[in-house]
């Protein structure tokens, strides 16, 4: 047991030590660039180096995490749980997997613009500060660092105008959604006397119902976070974005702002409003009904296959919603098991459609992936576990994620959602099992399609791990949802897990 | 498994009786194995036709000689009960407990000797009948399969073992029929006796239900000897069990409404039709109903229909027989008209008469079909020699050929005199018999006399067609053509042979049951008693007795004799043209040889219908328009749509994606403040 | 017999081996070349038939509860377990399961071509698959077996499939999964409700139905989701329209899969879990009067549109769906009689229309067409073909001394009682069936011989044989002594009516002797 005296600058430091250990990383990779920013070599080099910035983050992490650090005392500024530590592991994993997969990407676009990594690492970190935050401050400060990143990222790829738009709204709408947040918060403070998450839960204890302000400030602030994790309606920018952006960078989106946003999302609402929860959960099951439907609907009339994964991501936001609905510490451990098992299954899936694009990945279509299975099987393959997963087929650890939020909604008898879950989940077997169709079931449109289809290293690394677990965990999900639920109970004490 | 079997096997082996009768199975073992080896032959050594001839004939005689030994056995101490041979546990299923058995008694050791004796003549004709073929080894293993089945048929202890021959026979005719499959004729004759089976079966399967949640058994012992006192005389419930029973039977001999598929089986071999058609298959219905005797005469209801169906039938095809030419088709018609006989009989509570007007057709109709088979066999020679491709069933094509084929003529003149009725020959006392009965009912009911009458008109149209055909064939000039003509002549002694054995039958067999009057004292009448005892208890017959008797009888004489001149004078009153120049019909002569239109009215009044809506409402309609249409790929489409336009609303505007952001705020604020 | 298995242990290992054996047998199929990759194939599933015949001595079917139970946690969290076990009920279906793939395998020999190691790869997983649907005792592991069972059937439709496989392999899968996933809420339901009640969340197949009670009011809904996923299985009309598609693109051994097996599915799922859970719902009127007039639709529409199909392939689908009617009828007619008629009727289908399927693929391997118009007088040129497809056709059609006759006759037979007006409309149905049937013969193997190609046609060869004479075997041993079978499951049966009805109602059910008098 390690207590930390959140209020002494020590203690602040040694809880924050993984953002700190990243940020200082990301200063690395600039210095670097000072020197070294001309050849394909030098962007290499910044990639490995931003890689290796990851490690001592992830020792820290480690080290708090099997010290068991506690808060002594109310907690400050920063959650100092299994939880958080849970949320920063899986975007330590997804920004690693990002820079895994851009190493080659970047090269082969001609990209040659080393300060990539280090705007990765940047959103990384102000990731890191959302989701650990106990304070409705730190969290809109990470949010911002972590979005102004985000949008340089999504216009990386100056040559494409694509990329430029993406960008330009991204910025824009996301300029607007952070105003309500902010203004949400403010209320929140004036309502509440407080942006600390357990001091405006401890207020609500003694049966103080939020005032209509507090409502109202509450309402604002979940717009701002309807936005950030792309759910219908704040979600107009999601495929537009997704599109435009390098492949890698779309990922990174869909994986890790979105898993930074539910995990944040989660504490709030678990932590600071468990009381209100009569005021939010009608409005997270409106959003998550909504985003299920029309994610799932849309992205049936897709051709293009990233296009296709950008709305399914806003389906799946919808799923994740509905593994928040209870507010049980079943639902947080869904929402974190969710998280886990959508984001290394994106982070492959668009890892392989970053192969087989060519440059034009706008352009993959089911069409073009015709006949994969005979030219690259083990490319095939993996697409398709990727997408057994999505749709949530046993054996996968999709199924398991998505077993586990039904269960945290059967559990407090929510059977609607439930049943929406699942109807709409058929809905994605429209779009998930033709991708396997025409990858196995259809010939392949000329001899030499899908030659030049092969991953570099370092991405053959980062699915063949990522499909490992997806497998492996599906199989054999004791474990993993185990621990899930204990992380969880760290944060929410409210509902026993089963 | 096995090893259960075999206990229960040892287990009814003690319970088994001694002698003969125990080795009952031998008479179904045999032909089967007959089955078996041609069969086999079939598929490999078409060619071994010795062998076939010898297994298949051979095994038939075997049968027969057991069957025989049985019935000496029976004849020495006759059992009060029936002998029930046990053979294995077949379909336990709860308190249902069918074991596949046989029941040896007086009236399935009649039929035994019926089937397995006339059986082996009929093997023996074919013999020669068949021996040009090249499917002959096939022809056989069908034969034999068809004798395995009907003796299934008659030995069946129970309803359900019954029931494997009755429609294992329905099988082997459906293959026999269409043993030319090659023509479409024949496959459809075979696909239409088969199907108006079936809807028979149904209603014997429906019987089987209603038995066995009224007396809880299948079994023919059980049946009868429960009956009496767990069924209603007269109730729903046992009118319902028989009027099914009977549909059945009405399938399977050939009844109004369901006797269409019978004309159409003379596309058959014709030794087919002598054995399947005339003498064994067809009279299973008359069977079945004397076996469940008991239910029938507590149902005077439905035994008035079968008696009414009976003599409705026999006039009908009797009728229709007047006016065709094919000769095949005659006796087709008058074997319909003759089955009509017997279950008048049976349904007036003649059980015996009906057994016994069954066993004396069986002689008389095979004789008449074999004696058909060789005309044709003959004629069909004859044009194959010259070539010719003229009809060599069609009698207008004969004319004359007693000069030709004397035995055959000789012999089919006995059996014409037989089936007409002329006095002294078996025909004559066995159609009497029914006759009588049916007359001495009517003193209980009114509707009996009409039953009569019926069936004195029906016996005055067979003597005329009969003698038609009698005259048409071998009176008269020959028009078989000049050239033919040297070709004529009697078939070999194989086939001869037998028809001479069946010509004795047929004067002789009046015996078995010749009446007080003849100076006979009713044999088989005594011989059945045990079976029918129950039966006639419940429905006591009253046999006319003194001058009656004899007013009966001689009316019929008369009749007969009267059908038999005015057949002979109105077909040779003048010249007959040959089938090719023969003017077509008119009037109701016209009608007759459509034989009442009454296929083209089941035609377009159900199978046309039936298959039209099947295919264009149940399968296009329903199926590809309804469910799938509208409903799979409907809603497949529809998500699509929705998805289309959801897409649509992704126009890249930033300030209509400003606008959804902001309804949507509203909507949210609303919701949580609320 | 019993005692030397039970020397080696046999009823310890032998659930757990059928179910590994297969995969594991995958892996080496996958890795060999094509032309071994079969041959592997082959010893595998045959060695998995030899093994599974074991069962016959070593499950205990005179009582009706399940045997050979194992259970092994798999997620404690959830009280999850890998838990099988097997009752005379499962027996028979495990029994068809393995005679049935090796014969797949023999059948798929020259069928196909291409891309063979995936093939057989695919055949053994799915054995896994299914054999496990048939033994698992535990909902979560059932529910997994149900939907994995359904990848390599994809697989096998639409890599190996005809023209329109693609529409025909993802309808099948939709229609299952549209069923399944509901399935999937209903169970993750009904296992919180029974914690609820016994304090205790696990999903073992016992624990749920000796507490299924605590439903309550959502038992309705419970039972609809349930009998959803099984009837598009089995199919119950009207979701029966994956069916016709996916044989008609299916290679042969898929549709002999499809029909022998995968149906039966649906049908054991109803046996096994549907109706046992929610015996009230499931056993009252409305549904009962629901289920059986779906039945009889489905019984007599099958078989007419049976009749007017012109493809071989979906002639005998739509047969399946008339003949799975007589199964339904007979499940919910409930009484021992109609029960064991049921399973009669799944084992008999299996091997009928199995051996069907395969002459129709010998047929299509030498002519490539499946129109019945294509055909006519072949009798002449096949004749040991035609022979074996005439005896087939019967069976099929239920003529008595065949196993068809059996199951149908019990069936109607205990289902008259209780519904005599609908058993009597069902009882049509084999007039129909001879219909469809005979006129499809005639017009394939009788008739005039007037194709040319037809006239070169080969007569079946030893391997095609091979694969036949086996059911042909099993048909005639079910029609003459159906006994054994009947005697092994009548237990199960007695335990699944005391489950549904109650004790005293399985006495009385087939026991009592009815007052004849009215």
């Amino acid at each position: 047991m390690m207590p930390l005296d959140l209020r002494t600058p020590f203690g602040v430091t040694l809880a924050l030590m993984p953002e700190i250990a990243l940020t200082a990383g990301a200063l690395v990779v600039l210095l670097v660039n000072a020197w070294r920013h001309r050849t394909a070599a030098d962007s290499r080099l910044s990639g490995y180096v931003a890689l290796a910035s990851l490690v001592p983050s992830a020792i820290a992490l480690g080290l708090l995490w099997t010290g068991g650090a506690r808060p002594e005392g109310a907690p400050f500024m920063v959650a100092v749980d299994g939880f958080r530590f849970a949320a920063l592991a899986l975007i330590l994993v997804a920004t690693a997997a990002t820079i895994l997969l851009s190493l080659g990407y970047l090269e082969r676009e001609g990209l040659i613009a080393p300060e990539y990594y280090s705007l990765v690492l940047f959103a990384a970190s102000g990731m890191m500060f959302m989701a650990g935050a106990e304070d409705l401050i730190v969290l809109f400060l990470g949010l911002e660092v972590m979005s102004v990143s985000v949008y340089v990222l999504a216009g990386f790829n100056r040559g494409s105008v694509f990329s430029a738009e993406a960008a330009l709204k991204y910025f824009l709408i996301g300029a607007f959604a952070s105003a309500f947040l902010l203004y949400g918060i403010a209320l929140l403070w004036g309502a509440t006397g407080s942006t600390s998450l357990s001091a405006i839960g401890a207020g609500q204890s003694g049966g103080v119902a939020l005032t209509a302000i507090g409502k109202v400030g509450l309402g604002l602030f979940l717009i701002g976070m309807g936005f950030k994790v792309a759910s219908v309606p704040f979600h107009m920018w999601a495929p537009d974005v997704y599109d435009g952006s390098p492949t890698p960078v779309t990922g990174f989106m869909a994986t890790g702002v979105k898993a930074a946003g539910f995990l944040a999302l989660v504490r709030v609402l678990d932590v600071a409003f468990p009381e209100a929860h009569e005021a939010w959960q009608p409005v997270i099951a409106g959003l998550a009904v909504a985003s299920m439907v029309l994610g799932n609907l849309v992205a049936l009339a897709q051709r293009s296959l990233k296009r296709m994964l950008a709305y399914s991501s806003i389906a799946h936001a919808g799923y994740l919603l509905g593994s928040i609905w209870a507010g049980t510490t079943l639902g947080a451990a869904s929402t974190l098991l969710y998280l886990g098992a959508y984001a290394l299954t994106t982070l492959a899936a668009f890892g392989i459609l970053a192969v087989l694009g060519r440059g034009g990945e706008r352009e993959v279509t089911l069409d073009s992936i015709a006949g994969l299975a005979t030219r690259r099987p083990w490319l095939a393959f993996a697409l398709s576990v990727c997408m057994l997963s999505l749709l949530g087929f046993p054996g996968t650890l999709g199924f398991v994620g998505k077993w586990a939020i039904l269960a945290s909604l059967v559990q407090v008898r929510q059977l609607p959602l439930a049943v929406i879950l699942v109807v709409t989940s058929l809905v994605s077997a429209g779009y998930y099992l033709p991708v396997i169709m025409s990858a196995y079931m259809r010939e392949p449109e000329s001899a030499e399609s899908h030659d030049q289809a092969g991953l570099p290293r370092a991405a053959v690394v980062t699915v063949t791990i990522a499909i490992a677990v997806v497998l492996i965990f599906g199989v054999l999900p004791s474990a993993a949802l185990s621990s899930a639920i204990a992380t969880a109970g760290t944060m929410v004490q409210s509902v026993a897990a089963p | 498994m096995t090893l259960s079997l075999l206990a229960i096997q040892a287990a009814e082996a003690i319970s088994a009786p001694e002698g003969a009768t125990r080795w009952v199975w031998l008479t179904v073992a045999f032909p089967l194995l007959g089955f078996l080896v041609n069969g086999a032959l079939a598929l490999r050594r078409p060619q071994a036709k010795t062998i076939v001839s010898i297994v298949g004939a051979g095994v038939l005689v075997a049968a027969f000689a057991v069957a025989a030994l049985i019935y000496a056995e029976l004849r020495g101490h006759p059992p009060e009960a029936p002998v029930i041979v046990q053979l294995w546990r077949w379909i336990p299923s709860g308190s249902l407990d069918i074991r596949f058995a046989f029941q040896v008694d007086q009236l399935s050791v009649v039929m035994l000797l019926v089937v397995t004796g006339v059986g082996s003549l009929i093997h023996l004709f074919s013999i020669g009948y068949m021996h040009a073929d090249a499917g002959y080894a096939r022809y056989f293993a069908y034969l034999n399969l068809f004798v395995v089945f009907m003796l299934v048929l008659v030995l069946g202890a129970s309803l359900p073992v019954l029931f494997v021959g009755w429609e294992g026979v329905g099988l082997c005719s459906y293959l026999l029929i269409g043993f030319w499959f090659g023509d479409k004729v024949n496959a459809d004759a075979g696909k239409k006796a088969f199907l108006v089976n079936r809807i028979g079966d149904f209603g014997v399967l429906i019987a089987m239900f209603l038995l066995w949640y009224t007396l809880r058994s299948l079994d023919f012992v059980t049946i009868t000897a429960k009956a009496p006192t767990d069924l209603v005389a007269g109730g729903g419930l046992v009118t319902a069990i028989t009027l099914f029973l009977f549909l059945g039977c009405a399938g399977k001999s050939a009844q109004i409404p369901l006797y269409t598929w019978l004309p159409d089986a003379m596309a058959g071999p014709t030794p087919v039709s002598a054995l399947i058609h005339a003498a064994t298959m067809v009279t299973a219905g008359v069977y079945l109903v004397a076996r469940t005797g008991i239910l029938f005469a507590m149902a005077p209801f439905s035994s008035a229909v079968v008696a009414g169906v009976g003599a409705l039938t026999a006039l009908f095809a009797a009728s229709i027989g007047l006016r065709q030419y094919d000769i095949k088709k005659v006796l087709a018609y008058s074997t319909i008209s003759q089955l009509g006989y017997m279950f008048l009989a049976v349904g007036t509570g003649a059980y015996v008469a009906g057994i016994f007007h069954l066993v004396t057709h069986a002689f008389f109709k095979a004789l008449l079909f074999l004696g058909a088979g060789s005309v044709i066999h003959a004629m069909h020679q004859a044009y194959h020699a010259t070539h010719s491709h003229a009809d060599a069933q069609d009698m207008r094509n004969m004319g004359g050929l007693r000069r030709y084929l004397p035995w055959t003529f000789w012999l089919m003149l006995i059996a014409t005199f037989a089936i007409a009725g002329v006095p002294g020959l078996s025909g004559f006392f066995s159609k009497d018999e029914i006759l009588a009965a049916a007359f001495g009912r009517g003193e209980t009911h009114r509707i009996w006399l009409v039953y009569w009458a019926m069936g004195m008109l029906a016996a005055f149209m067979t003597a005329f067609y009969m003698m038609r055909l009698m005259a048409m064939t071998f009176f008269g000039e020959n028009r078989t053509g000049a050239a033919e003509q040297e070709y004529l002549h009697d078939a070999p002694p194989v086939m001869t042979g037998p028809l001479v054995v069946l010509g004795i039958l047929t004067i002789a067999g009046g015996l078995i049951n010749l009446p007080a009057f003849a100076g006979g004292h009713h044999a088989l009448e005594t011989w059945l008693e045990p079976v029918v005892a129950s039966a006639q208890a419940a429905m006591p017959l009253t046999m006319p007795h003194g001058t009656t008797e004899y007013l009966l009888i001689g009316a019929a004489v008369v009749t007969s004799l009267l059908g038999l001149f005015l057949g002979w004078r109105v077909t040779l009153a003048r010249p007959i043209p040959t089938a090719a120049l023969a003017p077509a019909e008119t009037g109701f002569a016209r009608v007759l040889f459509r034989k009442y239109y009454i296929d083209e009215i089941y035609d377009a009044l159900i199978v046309r219908p039936l298959v039209g809506i099947s295919r264009l409402v149940l399968w296009k309609g329903v199926d590809q328009g309804l469910i799938d249409g509208l409903g799979a790929n409907g809603s497949a489409s529809l998500a699509r749509g929705l998805g289309w336009i959801g897409s649509r609303l992704q126009s890249g505007q930033l300030g209509f994606y400003v606008v959804v952001f902001l309804v949507g705020a509203v909507w949210l604020l609303r919701a949580v403040v609320r | 017999m019993t005692s030397l298995l039970a020397s080696i242990g046999f009823e310890r290992w032998i659930l757990h081996v059928l179910l590994a054996l297969p995969l594991v047998a995958a892996v080496p199929v996958l890795l060999a070349p094509a032309a071994l990759a079969r041959r592997i194939a082959l010893v595998a599933t045959t060695v998995e038939f030899v093994l599974s015949l074991g069962l016959w001595w070593a499950v205990d079917t005179a009582s009706g509860t399940l045997q050979l139970v194992v259970s092994v946690p798999w997620i404690k969290a959830w009280g999850i377990s890998y838990a099988v076990g097997i009752d005379g009920i499962s027996l028979t279906m495990v029994l068809l399961t393995t005679l049935l793939m090796p014969l797949c395998v023999l059948g798929s020999w020259n069928y196909i071509t291409e891309r063979e190691r995936g093939y057989y790869a695919m055949l053994l997983t799915l054995l896994t698959g299914v054999l496990g649907v048939f033994v698992a005792t535990d909902l979560f592991l059932f529910y997994v077996f149900w939907e994995v069972m359904l990848i390599p059937m994809y697989f096998i439709i639409g890599i190996w499939g005809g023209k329109n496989r693609l529409y025909a392999t993802i309808k099948f899968f939709l229609f299952t999964m549209a069923g399944s996933l509901l399935m999937l809420v209903a169970i993750l339901v009904l296992a919180w409700v029974v914690a609820g009640k016994t304090g205790t969340l696990s999903f073992a197949y016992e624990h749920l139905l000796a507490n299924s009670a605590a439903a309550g009011p959502l038992a309705p809904y419970l039972f609809a989701a349930f009998a959803l996923a099984f009837a598009v299985k089995v199919p119950v009309f009207p979701l029966h329209t994956w069916l016709p598609d996916a044989h008609v693109e299916a290679p042969t051994a898929g549709s002999v899969l499809l029909a022998g097996i995968l149906l039966k599915m649906g049908t054991y799922g109803f046996l096994r879990f549907a109706v046992p859970f929610f015996p009230e719902v499931a056993m009252s009127p409305w549904v009962t009067n629901l289920v059986l007039a779906l039945a009889v639709i489905g019984i007599v529409y099958g078989a007419l549109v049976a009749m007017v199909q012109p493809d071989i392939k979906k002639l005998v689908a739509y047969s399946s769906v008339s003949h799975l009617g007589f199964v339904m009828l007979g499940i919910w007619a409930a009484t021992v009689q109609s029960l064991q008629g049921a399973i009669m009727i799944m084992i008999g289908h299996g091997l009928a229309t199995g051996a069907l399927f395969f002459l129709v693929g010998m047929l299509y391997e030498r002519r490539h067409t499946r129109d019945i118009s294509a055909y006519g007088g072949i009798a002449k040129v096949v004749p040991v073909f035609s022979l074996v497809f005439t005896v087939v056709a019967l069976a099929s059609i239920g003529l008595p001394g065949l196993n068809g006759f059996i199951g149908e006759f019990l069936v109607l037979l205990g289902s008259f009682r209780a519904h005599p007006i609908t058993t009597g409309i069902a009882t049509t149905g084999v007039i129909f069936a001879a219909a469809y049937l005979l006129w499809a013969l005639q017009r394939i193997i009788f008739n005039p011989l007037d194709k040319r190609e037809n006239e070169s046609l080969t007569d079946l060869s030893a391997r095609e044989l091979a694969v036949l004479l086996p059911l042909l075997a099993g048909i005639v041993w079910m029609g003459l002594f159906p006994a054994p079978v009947l005697e092994r499951i009548e237990p199960a049966v007695r335990h699944y009516i005391e489950q549904v009805r109650g004790p005293i109602a399985a006495l009385e059910l087939s026991e009592r002797t009815p007052g004849a008098r009215p």
